[in-house]
């Protein structure tokens, strides 16, 4: 990770203003995004994330494999 | 637990995410103030996690046992959230001999009543870019709402 990240989809992802991104459609693509996500009844898609405070790994599946997961996502505001 | 993802109003006090390093220094200051003992993911730079599951800023997923999507809501509300695992869990438990739950789908508008005051107080958090954007994005989205 770093700034071999830092490409063009991470940099339009990680937009520098919230006005220029609502203004280029940013807000609206979001939702459409979210309703073309993966519905109810369907698969989740697995990842593995680093977990905040060790770095450890954490698969998303090894979460949900012994109880119901509960995913929110989010940031400061 | 919970997902950092990218920050939706970045400002002066809080950018925007230009390396991992930084993303991760934010979630680690976002955790400090804001006291979430969940644990907390951190997704990629790109935000992979994020556009798999719909790239809404404050959004809130359930998985069953197995990894069947069993809520998925574009919006983030604990009241609701509480009462869905309640049915979920409770259609996973004992049931009359002889009968079978059989999952449906459903979909329907929920309500919310935004906090602005606490809203406007993370804003200000942010940074004083944080405030002037979200002001001029709220013009936009009345002009698109038209007369």
């Amino acid at each position: 990770m770093g700034e071999a990240d830092a490409g063009d989809g991470a940099a339009a992802y990680n937009y520098a203003r919230f006005d220029d991104y609502v203004a280029a459609g940013g807000d609206v693509a979001d939702e459409a995004a979210f309703w073309a996500s993966p519905r109810a009844g369907q698969a989740a898609p697995d990842f593995a994330l680093p977990r905040l405070g060790d770095g450890g790994s954490v698969s998303l599946s090894d979460l949900w494999r012994s109880r119901p997961l509960v995913m929110e996502f989010g940031s400061f505001t | 637990m919970f997902i950092y993802t990218r920050e939706a109003h970045p400002g002066e006090n809080v950018p925007h995410h230009d390396s991992f390093e930084r993303k991760l220094a934010c979630a680690k200051l976002l955790a400090e103030e804001t006291g979430i003992g969940r644990d907390i993911l951190v997704d990629d730079l790109a935000g992979t996690v994020h556009f798999a599951y719909g790239l809404m800023p404050n959004m809130t997923w359930v998985i069953g046992r197995g990894g069947r999507i069993a809520y998925k809501a574009d919006w983030t509300s604990a009241a609701n959230v509480e009462a869905f695992l309640e049915r979920f869990l409770a259609a996973r438990g004992e049931h009359p001999p002889g009968t079978m739950p059989v999952m449906y789908e459903s979909q329907q508008a929920e309500f919310r009543y935004p906090d602005r005051k606490r809203f406007m107080q993370r804003l200000r958090r942010n940074g004083p870019r944080a405030v002037a954007e979200f002001e001029k994005a709220q013009e936009l989205w009345a002009h698109r709402a038209g007369p």
